[in-house]
């Protein structure tokens, strides 16, 4: 055996033994527990608005999100297109009003945040009495409003007649909050209409949707002394939809408890649920006329946990904390997630190349595409991708007729892929294609050097090889971000960012690998399985 | 268990298939140090160490080097009738032009096209400026045109055939003879369409051959036989093949030749030959390669 021989197994199992001894460090001596390793589903959020301009001014202005002990808002982007935006504080709420002026034609924006939540669930103690009286500024939250009509006679007649209350004795809250909860989730049927129910009408009506029923929930709470507020927000679920929600918030022992009597959610509320505003408020206020329309886009994404960074407090692992790190500076996680999945991409297109046998173009050009697509979706990504190159290669067509140096002639490529990436992003802002404005973020240098192999192999070896190799460089392309995009995969390596080490060891092990590609038992078909077994 | 025997059976015969990985890693890698790459990829410099030590090579006339050079063509051009011009580093056949006679208005291909001074200047300055040769700044080679020996001449009258031999440690491996078609535009590679045929090393008798991939018997462009031919000067062609191998510092190597009416020549060699060899021969490189590796 030769010394490289030797030195390529010592760091084969080096590979293999750094990340086993760190796993085992990690949950045998600091005690990580497994669920922490797990990383957190948060999600993308993104709020589209359609409107119509004919020269007029026009106003925009929604709720956002704010990070409070159950919910963290991260990595916000304004893509406001013509409209200027500002946000303020409106006592509890964040405001993002946009204004534009002399606005003409159809127009998009968009505003995307990243959210985070907790499952909440609060254990309502049985002896716990309604109090006589509440700190200053409670008060607002226990007075009538104009579809919160706590004096009306039909919310005493409930309360004591439908929900049978004793009348003039202490009330428990929890029983209470229990037989209203109850009442307005079995009783009351739900319906799915986006009109506005006052309290009243919901009660008087025996069915309402989740405003109706809110309400009335606000309504029967203030009466019995008890502050409540509504909360407007989303319930997220991977996809598009125009329906928001509203729950309410009771004021118990110090905390704002929740209760949602559309999902039967009693004293607590899923990670799922973002709020965006709290009162009885509109949750889009526009200008008039303007054929305004919206959509919210979710999608589900994952981060690291922050309890991995405590958990690990000391150890040794707290110096390479690189959660940490990249938080400091202001990176945002999406970015090292994109950072330590590339490897990854990079083994699928390996495996594609020396495995299978697919000729592609580049040998990173698949996973690079890969990790930019995840901000356009693989569709887009794909669809960016193949316009950028074939336009690309057309245009060196017309420099190749120029008869123009190497180098100068790689430089107009690099500025075409430029222009070819703005023209694709303004575009796709024009026509509310958000996803596709992303194309910007691929890379622009490869994407250029991909353009002259296209068009130098269409010279060389002809269209049918151009376009077989293009095929499967999306096909590749296709695999890398199916394995990058796999939420168990990216919650390994977020959790164990020493599995690149894995990553590694696998890539030495398929660099010493001799065995025929898969392309290759089809190339030599008839050499393998051409002739017939002679019987011994 | 038949199926189960088929598979082990399938399986000894891959086993017998050199695939890509195993080239480059066990051969090429192994036995063709990087830095003597060059010794093949510059056809010059390969015709210079060849023909140092006596191996035949196709006379050059001479070498254009730089741009400004181009200028004297038409005067070194005055008594050449027919002659090639190669760029020194060009692969896969392109930049080669070759010309087959002249007349007052100047020279021609053997396609009828007229080249003049003037479009003769022109493809000199693209080599030099490395159009054929990936921007590396080249050198244009004006040599001697092969006359193919007749029965290379009757089988492939568009273009130069030549016979590729895979050379392991200065032991020739196998052997193959690629015969351009009229669908490869003249050009003797075999994902360009010429037809690959598969030659018995003890022999040199035509054992095999192949087109597009699939097998034939029979030349697809004029219909004459392809197997059982005797390739003419065969021991010479061998020995030719196995003193690349002893001279040049490459030790796993394709050796072209031509084989012409004045014997074999070598036009070049190439220090990465492809897999195509065992199509042709109907064969896997393997087993030749490890006896030579094992010997």
């Amino acid at each position: 055996m030769n010394r490289a021989r030797l030195v390529y197994i010592a760091l084969l199992l080096l590979m293999l033994a750094v990340p086993a001894g760190s796993l085992y460090y990690k949950l045998y001596v600091v005690q990580l527990p497994l669920q922490s390793l797990i990383p957190d589903v948060s999600y993308k959020v993104e709020t589209l608005f359609e409107v119509d301009g004919y020269g007029n001014n026009i106003n925009i202005a929604t709720f956002l999100p704010k990070n409070d002990s159950r919910q963290r808002i991260f990595d916000e982007q304004n893509s406001g297109g013509v409209f200027n935006l500002e946000i303020v504080s409106e006592g509890l709420n964040r405001v993002a009003r946009w204004q534009a002026d002399n606005v003409n034609g159809h127009q998009y924006l968009s505003y995307t945040y990243h959210v985070s939540a907790r499952h909440v669930r609060y254990d309502l103690l049985p002896e716990l009495t309604i109090p006589e009286s509440y700190p200053a500024g409670l008060d607002v939250y226990l007075e009538a409003e104009e579809g919160i009509q706590v004096h009306d006679p039909l919310i005493e007649n409930v309360l004591y007649q439908r929900l049978g209350l004793p009348r003039n004795s202490e009330l428990k809250v929890l029983p209470t909050l229990q037989a209203i909860h109850n009442y307005l989730q079995h009783k009351l049927e739900n319906r799915n209409f986006s009109g506005f129910t006052d309290a009243i009408t919901a009660l008087k009506l025996g069915e309402a949707s989740c405003n109706g029923k809110s309400r009335a929930f606000v309504a029967l709470a203030r009466k019995l002394n008890m502050p409540a507020r509504l909360v407007g927000g989303l319930v997220l679920t991977t996809g598009n939809k125009r329906t928001s929600h509203q729950w309410v918030e009771v004021f118990i022992s110090g905390h704002w408890v929740p209760f949602d009597t559309i999902n039967n959610h009693f004293a607590e509320l899923p990670e799922n649920y973002i709020a965006l505003y709290y009162g009885d408020e509109v949750l889009f206020k526009h200008s008039g006329n303007i054929n305004f329309s919206y959509v919210f886009s979710t999608y589900k994404r994952l981060i690291p946990r922050n309890e991995v960074g405590e958990a690990l407090g000391d150890s040794l692992f707290n110096s390479v904390n690189i959660y940490a790190v990249f938080e400091k500076v202001g990176i945002s996680q999406n970015l090292l997630k994109i950072l330590l999945m590339i490897p990854l991409g990079a083994l699928v297109t390996v495996v594609f190349r020396n495995v299978i046998g697919l000729e592609t173009f580049g040998t990173f050009l698949p996973a690079l595409i890969a990790a930019a697509a995840r901000e356009t979706g693989l569709l887009w990504g794909l669809v960016g991708f193949l316009s950028i190159v074939l336009a690309a290669a057309w245009v060196r067509r017309g420099l190749d007729w120029l008869q123009l140096l190497h180098s100068p002639k790689m430089a107009i490529m690099l500025t075409v892929v430029v222009i070819i990436m703005l023209a694709m992003t303004v575009t796709g802002v024009n026509y509310g294609l958000f996803d596709l404005a992303h194309v910007s973020l691929f890379p622009i240098a490869i994407l250029a050097i991909t353009a002259e192999r296209f068009a130098l192999t269409e010279i060389e070896q002809g269209s049918q090889k151009v376009w077989s190799m293009t095929v499967m460089t999306m096909v590749v392309i296709s695999a890398a971000y199916v394995v990058m995009d796999s939420l168990f995969l990216q919650s390994l390596i977020m959790a164990l960012p020493e599995m690149l080490l894995v990553v590694i060891a696998l890539n030495l092990w398929l660099g010493k690998w001799v065995g025929l590609r898969l392309m290759e038992f089809i190339r030599f078909r008839k050499l393998i399985f051409g002739r017939e077994a002679q019987q011994p | 268990m038949n199926w189960l025997k088929k598979i082990m059976y399938w399986r000894k015969m891959s086993q017998q298939v050199l695939s890509i990985n195993q080239r480059n890693l066990e051969f090429i890698y192994r036995y063709n140090p990087r830095k003597f790459y060059k010794t093949a990829d510059d056809k010059r410099l390969t015709k210079q160490l060849l023909a140092a030590q006596g191996v035949p090579v196709p006379p050059s006339y001479f070498v254009i080097e730089s741009f400004h050079q181009t200028q004297q063509v038409g005067q070194m051009l005055t008594d050449l009738d027919d002659f090639v011009i190669k760029p020194a580093q060009g692969s896969g056949g392109g930049g080669i032009v070759v010309i087959t006679r002249r007349d007052e208005h100047g020279w021609y291909s053997p396609s009828g096209t007229l080249w003049t001074v003037l479009d003769i200047q022109r493809h000199v300055a693209d080599i030099v400026f490395g159009t054929h040769s990936f921007d590396l700044g080249d050198f244009a080679i004006f040599e001697q045109r092969l006359r193919p020996a007749p029965l290379l001449h009757k089988l492939s009258p568009w273009g130069l055939a030549d016979l590729r031999v895979i050379v392991l440690e200065h032991k020739p491996v196998m052997a193959m003879c690629r015969l351009p078609t009229r669908a490869s535009g003249g050009r003797a590679n075999l994902h360009q369409g010429a037809v690959g045929v598969g030659i018995n090393l003890k022999t040199g008798r035509s054992t095999h051959a192949i087109h597009a991939g699939m097998p034939i018997i029979l030349h697809p462009d004029h219909g004459e036989n392809l197997i059982g031919l005797e390739l003419p000067d065969w021991k010479e062609c061998l020995r030719i093949a196995q003193r690349c191998g002893e001279i040049l510092p490459l030790k796993y190597l394709g050796v072209d030749l031509a084989i012409t009416d004045e014997g074999p020549k070598v036009l070049e060699v190439n220090a990465r030959p492809g897999l195509a060899i065992q199509l042709a021969n109907d064969c896997g490189l393997r087993p030749a390669l490890f006896d030579v590796v094992n010997a």
